[in-house]
């Protein structure tokens, strides 16, 4: 377990002491500061705006980001060859990706931190109210879907190289709500074995907008917080396909010769 | 040198093959050989010999074709094999973003050390291998030599039994060369197991028991280094005749002897005499040369 943990710290070091994490969240902050002094609306209007709007370029930034920190993990460590001396130490390869999973969910933890603080000062500045239940299952949520978004990039990334795994998670990121959609619109003009087929590939692909709660904390006047069961079910289903990308991952790096 | 304890690395025909387009790349065709506590044995071959892979093998990281090979009497990459043991791959670029404390407390905690421990050992290992005062240097600061410098602290970190170095002195200038040739006298007195492999054959010559010698895949040597550098039957004869500065060579005590009284009693001056040896570059390029052609 010590093992796991020291390559975590050294994948958060990594998160901590790179600039692009700060570059992504000043950019962003940018944005959300552009929104907070729009004076288009009144006070509610602006209020609903804020919310959408920076809680969007949280979600996407939090997601690229880590897509990206995951994506470089392993090709990194084989092109600095600093792997070698890693596992050459008493470190099992499973506890070695465990250990960079950690890092990598520490370091999105860290990265979506530091929205909140903006998102935060944002509100506090335009006296803008949030549901503390609500807001903490869409952060719960969040980092549930951080998860099956850092599998998904752990996998690919040793199915091809970095950049087409960075390509590849932030396509699937980016376009897999629009893809589900496609599939649910096909589904009603279909016969009953492409109906079959279309609902299996909807039940294959991870649908993240299942872990995005920001429309009802934009709308949080007209939502109560989520009922336990359903968080509990939502915790199952993303530990389900992240276990599933991790294990895949895991298979293909446990015999690969280095 | 314990001779009569068990061997700490044992290789039994080992073959591994790359997969190419073209079919199978055969790196290591058949080598066999042995490591005894207590000896330094240098592995050396030109580029692309298969010294590394053989490492690779060794440490678990790559997988045989066929043969067997073990480490403290342990299938390659057992953990309990590589808690005993330190490596020093070839040409690493050490996590940029890191510190040279923070990289050793890395992997001496990898390697089982506590917070305490590695406390007291970091700075005196920095110390040894001559980067006194940089532990709070970025790594991303560090020069090629540094960063090897680096590489040698982190195998050592753990006073491990069985020290195997890939390109030993990768990168590093002669004053580092000489600081390493001495932190390597000092594990080897310490009674420390170290096989390695390095070009830099004078440095094999200094530090080595025995060298083996690996060319297309395949051991073409494997000799005490003391046998290899035993003085050969052969002088030479450093003198002046009517004023001109002449050598002469010849092969045998007697015929050296009766060289000498030659030049004496016909005028001549002896300016010296040396006894020839060769060294082991001369065996190397004697034997690959010998190879070159030849097929994998």
């Amino acid at each position: 377990m010590r093992s796991t943990l020291l390559i975590a710290w050294t994948v958060l070091i990594e998160a901590i002491r790179r600039r692009e994490v700060y570059a992504i969240v000043v950019i962003s902050t940018l944005l959300i500061g552009a929104v907070a002094t729009t004076r288009f609306f009144e006070l509610q209007g602006l209020g609903k705006f804020y919310r959408e709007i920076a809680l969007q370029i949280m979600t996407i930034a939090t997601n690229l980001t880590v897509i990206i920190i995951a994506s470089r993990q392993l090709p990194r460590e084989f092109e600095s060859r600093t792997i070698y001396p890693l596992l050459a130490k008493p470190v099992s390869r499973l506890s070695f990706m465990l250990g960079k999973l950690i890092g990598v969910m520490a370091a999105g933890t860290f990265c979506f931190l530091l929205f909140m603080l903006v998102f935060l000062a944002g509100c506090q500045y335009l006296k803008i109210f949030v549901s503390p239940p609500l807001f903490a299952q869409f952060l719960f949520l969040q980092i549930l879907g951080l998860l099956v978004v850092a599998t998904l990039s752990f996998m690919l990334s040793l199915m091809t190289n970095l950049d087409a795994a960075i390509t590849l998670g932030s396509l699937f990121y980016l376009l897999s709500s629009i893809f589900l959609s496609a599939l649910s619109y096909l589904y009603q003009f279909s016969d009953t074995a492409v109906k079959f087929i279309l609902r299996v590939m909807v039940f294959s692909v991870p649908q993240m907008s299942l872990f995005d709660l920001s429309e009802k904390v934009v709308h949080q006047e007209v939502w109560p917080p989520v009922p336990a069961f359903v968080i509990g079910q939502l915790t199952a289903y993303s530990l389900a396909f992240s276990s599933l990308f991790f294990l895949v991952a895991f298979l293909l790096f446990r015999r690969r010769p280095l | 040198m314990n001779n009569s304890s068990a061997p700490l690395i044992e290789v039994r025909n080992l073959v591994v093959e790359y997969a190419s387009r073209g079919g199978a790349m055969r790196a290591v065709n058949d080598v066999s050989f042995t490591v005894l506590p207590g000896e330094c044995i240098g592995f050396i071959g030109p580029n692309g010999a298969g010294k590394s892979t053989t490492m690779k093998v060794l440490l678990g990281f790559m997988f045989p074709k066929s043969g067997s090979v073990k480490l403290f009497n342990r299938e390659p990459g057992a953990t309990e094999a590589r808690r005993r043991l330190g490596y020093l791959p070839e040409v690493t670029l050490y996590y940029p973003f890191m510190k040279a404390k923070e990289l050793l407390f890395l992997y001496g905690g990898l390697q089982g050390m506590t917070r305490t421990q590695l406390k007291v050992r970091i700075p005196k290992l920095l110390e040894e291998v001559g980067l006194a005062g940089r532990g709070d240097t970025l790594l991303k600061n560090f020069s090629k030599g540094m960063q090897q410098r680096v590489g040698i602290a982190q195998a050592i970190i753990a006073d491990p039994e069985l020290l195997i170095l890939d390109e030993l002195s990768s990168g590093l200038d002669p004053v580092g060369r000489h600081d390493l040739r001495d932190v390597m006298l000092e594990l080897k007195k310490a009674g420390r197991t170290i096989f390695f492999s390095s070009h830099e054959l004078s440095e094999v010559e200094t530090l080595c028991d025995r060298v083996i010698m690996i060319n297309k895949g395949r051991v073409v040597l494997e000799s005490p280094v003391a046998e290899l550098m035993k003085p050969l039957n052969l002088f030479e004869i450093d003198f002046e005749q009517d004023g001109q500065p002449q050598t002469r060579s010849v092969s045998g005590a007697e015929k050296f002897n009766a060289t000498l009284a030659e030049i004496i009693s016909s005028g001549g001056r002896v300016i010296g005499t040396r006894t020839a040896t060769r060294s082991l570059e001369d065996y190397f390029i004697e034997i690959i040369r010998g190879h070159e052609g030849s097929g994998r």
